[in-house]
């Protein structure tokens, strides 16, 4: 009887030690916050996003999970709607910091939003990967070294210089070939709000180390009715107007400069060939676009085409912004490695490192995907050419970006 | 008829501390990050709102561009920050001044010209700086904006701190709610009520119209301003569009939902703009619709604003009960 009830007794004891166990394994959470505008005027860039953020997150959590020293780790997503608004982006990053207590986050899409949540991540001690070029401003040795307010801020988008540089070199020498004349004379048009301002900069530098003579033309950032400004622009006699950056303003502004003959080329920057083909856009001269960061409607790469496969499967819609979500897939892969070679998911300082020394081949370029020491990574520019009088012939090149920033361009 | 007035008093007496008690110990609610966070924005607001408040309840001049005058303090206490490494305490009252001046030379067409001009008056100059902010190069940080680091620490205060920060902000909304409250039952309350009610009859009995108008903006302003440095100290970071004619028309839509004349108006207008969409989950679409709809309802059925219908609802809930 003694003999039965200690058996019992370390039945019990077993079981509820197994018990425990199956709790503790089935608790092993990884908290990965997601701030984007799933509503509001940036919907477009923030759903995408969102939808990154599921697909990876699903895939990595298909494959076993984040396998983090002797544990596996699920991912849960916590993602929040900012409804574009600053007020309400940094009270949902104090809550996923504070409340959810995430280990990284994904967002904004905005350089105001991403800036005001960079101060709430930073002390924290929360990892952030944000798509805007325009972090460069700011991230430099000091904001970026051990105690830096964006030591965990990591800009998952080239720097500008180097994509301006091969937007640049692609656009032109795409162009040049069906133009009268070699082209002399460039004119950037350009919302004038916080990223077009930032972007436009560099542009511009980038296109005058080509040699172009170029004008900037700024446009409220809300103009539907572009034609007085075009007018203005035609009276320039452009070679190519290049519309840059906001692809949901050109898509509206580009007929209008098409009605009006404004240019013999144009550049559409952010506008993709799967958009171009699906409105059934159509120019009688060349036109060349660009994609934030890789086109869907006409990649040239299998893992790409493959990629955007999955992602419509998935209900993502096709829009001009689609294509944004590549600045946020590769990273959820990138941060899960670097997890796994840290052995820890409480050690951010060491995943800094980490992410800072790896190198890997992720889906949005063709070579591996680095860091650099300001936490910016680099990838090439794929620009399209459309075949004049064409929705649905395109010839794409990629263009590496260049060594160094040109003349007067500070980097950055 | 004395029953009912210190009746009256003994009512606002006891609502003045029940939502004062409610507000300093809303963290220990534990409402929550988000929802402390959405508390400290709401109360900037608020501070900003008592001013137009002021200005459109007691004087009668509406304001279309009352965020500009925000955009004014914030954008001195962040160029004073970056360029002579000013800190808050010190930007502090350049801030309140400097809104209070532009408030008052903006002011200045309004002696000219009647109401609804001095609203597109208000509407450009919104417009008017925001287009200078955003063309400001270095100075103003152009349309990337201005970073701000953090207030500076007094008695070991960590204003970095969320709960610190919200009773700070609490503080400042307290001292704005008495200044404005001794405003309104002062004599020069009572003259800008007059100018408001009439004022070809208030100039006729020799007050000065003009001096009170720009007193009264000007006071405005430098509520403005506070709500400004405060914001800027909180987001860390502002940019032009902060300030630009969208977000001024939700203050004036604020202060027209909550209520102007009332003293708990513009923060009942705060709450219900800053909170109603978390709350109810709606988007900026469904929620501009609800504001929409909300304001149609205010001016048909409660034009002294949401919290004179509060008022006057418990006000009938007790006329009932004593029958």
């Amino acid at each position: 009887m003694k003999n039965l009830k200690f058996g019992a007794l370390l039945m019990t004891a077993a079981l509820t030690g197994l018990l425990a166990q199956l709790s503790r394994a089935a608790d092993e959470e990884l908290k990965i916050g997601v701030v984007a505008a799933e509503s509001g005027s940036f919907v477009s860039a923030g759903n995408t996003i969102v939808a990154a953020a599921k697909l990876a997150s699903q895939q990595i959590n298909d494959g076993g999970g984040v396998k983090v020293g002797d544990k596996t780790y699920k991912i849960n997503l916590y993602i929040r709607d900012n409804r574009t608004d600053v007020n309400v982006t940094i009270a949902a990053a104090r809550e996923l910091v504070n409340d959810v207590g995430v280990k990284a986050i994904w967002g904004t899409e905005t350089h105001d939003f991403s800036v005001s949540m960079a101060k709430i991540t930073g002390p924290a001690k929360v990892i952030q990967f944000s798509g805007n070029s325009s972090l460069g401003a700011v991230l430099d040795d000091k904001s970026v070294a051990p105690g830096g307010w964006l030591h965990y801020t990591f800009q998952s988008e080239p720097q500008e210089w180097q994509r301006s540089g091969s937007t640049a070199k692609g656009v032109l020498s795409l162009l040049t070939p069906l133009l009268a004349h070699a082209p002399k004379h460039s004119v950037v048009f350009v919302g004038n709000d916080a990223t077009g301002q930032y972007l436009s900069s560099h542009y511009v530098k980038a296109l005058e180390a080509e040699g172009q003579t170029v004008d900037l033309v700024k446009y409220p950032p809300d103009t539907t009715d572009f034609s007085p400004l075009l007018t203005r622009v035609k009276g320039m006699n452009p070679d190519i107007v290049h519309f840059w950056y906001n692809g949901d303003s050109t898509l509206t502004a580009f007929p209008q400069a098409l009605k009006l003959d404004v240019s013999p080329a144009y550049f559409l920057f952010g506008v993709d060939p799967g958009i171009y083909q699906q409105r059934q856009l159509r120019s009688d001269k060349p036109v060349t676009m660009s994609c934030v960061p890789v086109c869907w409607g006409s990649s040239p790469y299998p893992a790409v085409q493959d990629y955007f496969k999955k992602y419509f499967d998935l209900g993502a819609s096709k829009g001009p912004q689609s294509s944004v979500s590549l600045l946020y897939y590769d990273y959820f892969f990138m941060y899960a490695k670097a997890l796994e070679q840290v052995g820890s998911i409480d050690k951010p300082d060491a995943v800094v490192d980490a992410l800072l020394k790896m190198s890997y081949q992720g889906v949005v370029s063709p070579v591996p995907l680095t860091f650099n020491p300001h936490h910016q990574v680099t990838f090439a520019t794929e620009v399209c050419l459309v075949k004049p009088n064409t929705s649905d012939q395109f010839n794409c090149t990629v263009e590496q970006p260049p060594p160094a920033p040109p003349a007067g361009d500070s980097g950055g | 008829m004395a029953a009912s007035a210190e009746n009256s008093s003994k009512e606002k007496i006891v609502a003045a501390v029940a939502i004062g008690l409610f507000l300093v110990i809303f963290p220990w609610l534990n409402p929550g990050y988000r929802y402390l966070s959405l508390a400290i924005t709401t109360g900037i607001t608020a501070i900003a709102l008592y001013g137009l408040g002021l200005q459109f309840g007691q004087a009668g001049i509406m304001s279309v561009g009352h965020a500009a005058f925000i955009g004014v303090g914030a954008y001195t206490a962040a160029i004073l920050s970056g360029n002579v490494g000013a800190g808050f305490w010190v930007a502090l009252p350049f801030s309140i001044l400097l809104s209070a001046f532009i408030a008052g030379l903006v002011g200045l067409p309004s002696l000219r010209v009647s109401g609804q001009h001095y609203i597109i008056i208000t509407f450009c100059f919104c417009a008017l700086l925001n287009i200078a902010l955003t063309n400001g190069g270095a100075f103003t940080g152009g349309a990337t904006g201005l970073d701000v680091g953090s207030i500076d620490r007094i008695f070991e205060i960590n204003f970095d701190q969320l709960r610190n920060a919200y009773y700070l902000v609490i503080l400042a909304l307290f001292i704005c709610v008495v200044v404005i409250y001794l405003i309104i039952n002062s004599s020069y309350g009572r003259t800008l009520n007059a100018i408001r009610e009439n004022e070809p009859l208030a100039r006729a009995v020799g007050i000065n119209a003009n001096l009170h108008k720009i007193g009264v903006l000007m006071v405005s302003g430098a509520l403005a301003g506070v709500a400004g440095i405060l914001q800027a100290y909180y987001l860390h970071h502002i940019s032009p569009a902060l300030y630009g004619p969208f977000p001024s028309l939700y203050l004036a839509l604020m202060v027209m939902l909550g209520g102007a004349r009332l003293i708990y108006g513009p923060l009942v207008g705060a709450i219900i703009v800053n909170f109603l969409p978390e709350i109810m989950r709606l988007d900026p679409i469904d929620s501009r619709i609800a504001y929409g709809v909300g304001l149609l309802i205010v001016i048909l059925l409660l034009p002294g604003g949401v919290s004179a219908g509060l008022f006057g609802a418990y006000r009938w809930l007790m006329s009932k009960r004593q029958q």
